[in-house]
């Protein structure tokens, strides 16, 4: 039996537009997604903003129904057997809400230990191995309202874990924390999937997934576009390049024209303070620098270099396909 | 054993999650000197109106000063939770909804008991009301029973807040009903006939008059009829409530209510 099991799993949300002009809106998150985690598994869910990761994970804790399709936590279904999956997984999301500020971290975790019927002969010792564990001994006494955002973070994940379930959800779990902060959680993380917990990992940070995740789906616009190893979807761009040109001041025209060269796969551009820098993902037999420059028109050109493809350039490639 | 525990721990620790806010320094002006002045003002009036006694606006004041804490802060129990983001949280565990949300009412009763009882006793003293000792201990059960139903009009519009998020503006409405029709400044022989009907199915009206009828020195066993019908109320309100908690929950899986900050 795997741990989770969605099968065609759609979420559509209706509004209203306004309180005088009742027309409804629906908007489809999820469209049909499909995919499995066996056992002892972390699965990363990539996706940018809005692209549905969110919504299936909220669907598969028990938060939402599935419009249609349906999922299995551990062979319970996520919409008939919603207290048999919610006894079996934690949840945790990146952030600084979702915990009571005003409480102590010890107070926090006894409220959730005794909503989760954790044992109250065992509950001390279990709050402490995991404070333990989260690096947070020490501080447990002291109100959450003056943690870092690091710290609230590991809490949320001391407290998914109370009652030692055996599947993990954990939406962008290190959304804005520090570089330091971050390895600590990956580090955090790995030991969780070393004691033979399912993970069920949503992040933007590509990097992240490639560490940790056993297979990434890719999702947007509320579908998987690709699935498979962090290996697997690198090779969907081997036998390429990357070409990077840092400029400053280029225009969205010549950026067009460099996407409609042949042997050009996908262009994107990140925004720096003073300059733009150009990815331009390409096939690897083709010789395109020159070409590249020349469609750039006259803007000042900075450091030009080419590289392999990363899992982000795959990413990139994905969700540039849709 | 875990339904006992979430009730009495996992209530207090909910209620001082949600109320630490709550300090002494507003606790004090907001929740104790406030209703002071309600009192002060409808004996004030009634004296220059030279209608009813101080006696009568004293004890309708005072138990109405305990509607403000429960019907508030039960609403609270569940926007305070959307506020925070925890209500997502407190909904995927796998935790028994009746002993969860009745705990969470058990300290909200306490806390409208003491709002009440001191308006009783310092209003007393500061319009010159003098209430008999032996009748303390049945007055402080009315306000008790006037607090729990209060809490349980409380955990209605507490459910509501699982499908909107303004649960304080039904507050506001429900206060200043009860302050019009349940016979706290205006006697209900004055209110239309319809308005009496509807003051009997409201919390207050019946508790109102038991202690009114205490204080003039009647038997608690004389009231025991108002009385069960204040407790009467006070359960019927709490079931209701938690019936819609369950239905309000399980559509909002369905409609994403929760989504809503």
């Amino acid at each position: 039996m795997s741990a989770v099991e969605a099968i065609d799993l759609r979420r559509s949300f209706s509004s209203r537009t306004s309180v005088l002009r009742r027309a409804k809106e629906t908007v489809e998150a999820v469209r049909g997604v499909s995919f499995v985690i066996e056992r002892g598994e972390i699965f990363g869910l990539l996706g940018p903003n809005g692209a549905g990761k969110t919504t299936t994970i909220k669907m598969l804790i028990t938060l939402l129904l599935p419009s249609s399709g349906s999922a299995k936590v551990l062979g319970y279904d996520v919409a008939r057997d919603a207290v048999k999956v919610r006894r079996r997984i934690g949840y945790a999301f990146g952030g600084d809400r979702g915990l009571y500020d005003r409480l102590s971290a010890q107070d926090n975790l006894r409220y959730f230990a005794e909503l989760y019927a954790v044992p109250p002969r065992t509950q001390r010792a279990r709050i402490g191995e995991l404070l333990e564990l989260v690096g947070l001994r020490g501080r447990e006494k002291e109100r959450v309202e003056g943690y870092s955002r690091g710290m609230r973070q590991r809490l949320h994940i001391a407290r998914a874990l109370l009652h030692d379930p055996a599947v993990l959800f954990l939406d962008e779990p290190s959304i804005g924390i520090d570089p330091v902060g971050a390895r600590e959680l990956r580090a955090t993380v790995a030991a969780l999937a070393g004691q033979g917990k399912t993970i069920l990992l949503t992040t933007h940070y590509m990097f992240e997934a490639d560490e940790l995740c056993d297979r990434i789906a890719v999702i947007g616009s509320g579908r998987i576009l690709a699935e498979g190893t962090p290996a697997d979807l690198k090779s969907r761009v081997r036998g390429g390049r990357v070409l990077e040109v840092e400029t400053f001041g280029v225009l969205d025209e010549s950026v067009d024209d460099v996407r409609r060269l042949d042997g050009v796969r996908s262009v994107t551009v990140e925004a720096r303070t003073q300059s733009q820098v150009l990815h331009v993902s390409m096939d690897s037999e083709a010789e395109l620098t020159a070409a590249v420059l020349g469609r750039i028109g006259d803007v000042r050109v900075g450091r030009v270099a080419s590289r392999e493809p990363t899992l982000e350039d795959a990413y990139v490639e994905l969700i540039g396909e849709r | 054993m875990s339904a006992i525990r979430i009730f009495w721990i996992g209530g207090l620790i909910s209620f001082r999650a949600l109320f630490h806010w709550l300090n002494p320094w507003i606790y004090v002006p907001t929740l104790l000197v406030a209703p002071l002045f309600q009192i002060l003002l409808f004996v004030y009036v009634g004296r220059a109106a030279r209608i009813e006694s101080d006696s009568f606006f004293l004890i309708g004041n005072a138990l109405q000063g305990a509607a403000v804490p429960c019907l508030f802060a039960m609403g609270h129990t569940i926007a305070g939770e959307r506020f925070t983001q925890t209500l997502g949280l407190l909904l995927t565990t796998p935790a028994s909804r009746v002993p969860l949300f009745l705990g969470r009412a058990a300290p909200v009763v306490a806390n409208g008991w003491i709002v009440s009882m001191f308006g009783l006793g310092v209003g007393g003293v500061l319009v010159g009301v003098d209430i008999p000792p032996d009748r303390w201990v049945p007055l402080a059960l009315v306000v008790a029973l006037a607090s729990a139903s209060c809490t349980g009009l409380g955990l209605i519009n507490a459910a509501l807040g699982l499908k909107v998020r303004q649960t304080a503006t039904f507050s506001n409405i429900i206060v200043g009903i009860l302050l019009v029709v349940c016979g706290v400044n205006v006697p209900l022989a004055a209110l239309p006939t319809w308005l009496r009907a509807v003051s009997e199915w409201l919390p207050l009206t019946h508790a109102v008059e038991a202690a009114r009828l205490l204080a003039d020195g009647d038997t608690l066993r004389s009231v025991v009829p108002l009385l069960g019908r204040e407790a009467g109320l006070a359960a019927g309100f709490i079931v209701v409530g938690l019936v819609i908690l369950r239905a309000f929950e399980r559509s909002s899986r369905r409609t994403a209510s929760l989504e809503r900050q």
